[in-house]
């Protein structure tokens, strides 16, 4: 159950940033579903992949690639995607809990959380640049007014 | 012909691209196709996160430079939606200087949500963020009266100061101290839950995602002084909630 109220509230997590960000018209549809996408991947990779950090680096390739298409077909930014729609996966609650153990002095658990939540930001800005690095490759080819336009 | 005035001009799209949340490498992509577009023999960009400096030499041999220094980051997709495409048509159509001022003020009207659907969506965002780490629906309250509070303690703290890790420094203490008295009082009922939705209304989520698509494409200076950015905003949102457990004595139930 708790699953199904994730992916609702990461949905509206999302939306919720793509209007702080001022995004405009169909384009928040979009960056809203991103952010729903992105923890379903996450929930789905818990399946099969062994390992946290693999579930946050798998989302986060997928995500990024979902928004490079959908900044192709809006003519627009692949930022302004990513950003609304890589939210849910950004590690609020390690970071808090990293910090709260820093300030009760648990240096302990201070040091787990903290190189934990370190972990979570690589994996995503290593799923992030794979899957950049691959679109770009991909649309370069494909042709190059469309490179300009968009990239 | 490029002037000195449509130079400043091209400068304009390039520093409010950056502004609103663009790529380093998009901006100076933009300036470069753009001078090229009106002729200039040879184009120079050097874009950080503070600052753009242009350099084009014209067919005629003379060299014009110009320099933006950048102050404040305001995200808005919108308008670099607009100022994406008045580069794509600039570059096709190489229109007067008068023109392009002209788009660049029409842009610059913006056009933000209205601030009862900001207040809205902060606690709306708080809100969603507390269920989503597990909140029941008494935290869900209390996280979305507190996301509100916390847009107009960004507001008036923003007017005071627009230091970015003062505002951050401020607002997480705001946040942590009514967490405190709302739990305290028996409203809310997990302190840490309740403060991760609010949390995540601070994190520089943008700051981070663009300093990794600037290392991928190149720009690595601009990159690290982003990504450092990122961290020293994380940290002081830490700060801000270690100052309340100075007066609290204590925050972890």
């Amino acid at each position: 159950m708790i699953h199904t109220y994730q992916i609702i509230t990461a949905f509206m997590g999302s939306l919720g940033f793509s209007i702080l960000f001022n995004i405009k018209g169909r384009k928040i549809g979009y960056a809203a579903f991103g952010g729903m996408l992105a923890w379903v991947i996450y929930l789905l990779g818990g399946l099969w992949l062994s390992g946290e950090m693999m579930q946050y680096f798998i989302s986060s390739i997928i995500v990024t690639f979902y928004s490079e298409i959908c900044a192709r077909i809006e003519k627009t930014p692949a930022t302004t995607f990513l950003t609304a729609a890589i939210i849910p996966l950004v590690p609020g609650r390690a970071l808090y809990y990293t910090m709260s153990y820093a300030i009760n002095g648990r240096f302990g658990d201070f040091a787990e959380y903290g190189s934990y939540t370190v972990s979570i930001a690589v994996a995503i800005a290593a799923g992030i640049m794979v899957a950049s690095s691959l679109s770009r490759v991909f649309f370069a080819l494909r042709s190059y007014e469309f490179r300009h336009h968009s990239m | 012909m490029l002037t000195k005035e449509l130079l400043s001009y091209i400068l304009d799209i390039g520093e409010q691209m950056l502004v609103s949340g663009a790529e380093v490498n998009r901006v100076e992509d933009s300036i470069s196709r753009i001078c090229k577009a009106y002729d200039a023999r040879r184009v120079d960009v050097f874009t950080i996160t503070s600052s753009i400096v242009v350099s084009i030499q014209l067919k005629s041999g003379n060299t014009l430079t110009q320099t933006r220094r950048i102050l404040k980051y305001s995200t808005d997709f919108d308008k670099l939606d607009g100022l994406n495409n008045l580069s794509y048509y600039v570059c096709k159509h190489t229109p007067e200087a008068e023109y392009i001022r002209n788009e660049i003020e029409q842009i610059g009207i913006t056009r933000l949500y209205d601030w009862v659907v900001q207040y809205l969506v902060y606690g709306m965002i708080a809100g969603s963020f507390t269920i989503f780490y597990g909140g029941d629906l008494n935290d869900v309250a209390v996280s979305a009266a507190i996301g509100m509070i916390l847009k107009f303690a960004i507001t008036f703290i923003q007017r005071v100061d627009k230091n970015v890790f003062f505002v951050n420094i401020l607002c997480s203490f705001v946040v942590g101290i009514l967490v405190f008295l709302l739990v305290r009082i028996g409203i809310g009922h997990s302190f840490d839950k309740i403060a991760i939705g609010n949390i995540m209304l601070l994190i520089p989520g943008l700051a981070l995602t663009n300093s990794i698509r600037d290392i991928i494409s190149g720009d690595t200076i601009a990159g690290l002084l982003r990504l450092s950015e990122a961290i020293l905003i994380a940290l002081s949102i830490s700060f801000g909630f270690g100052l309340v457990s100075v007066f609290v004595g204590g925050m972890v139930k």
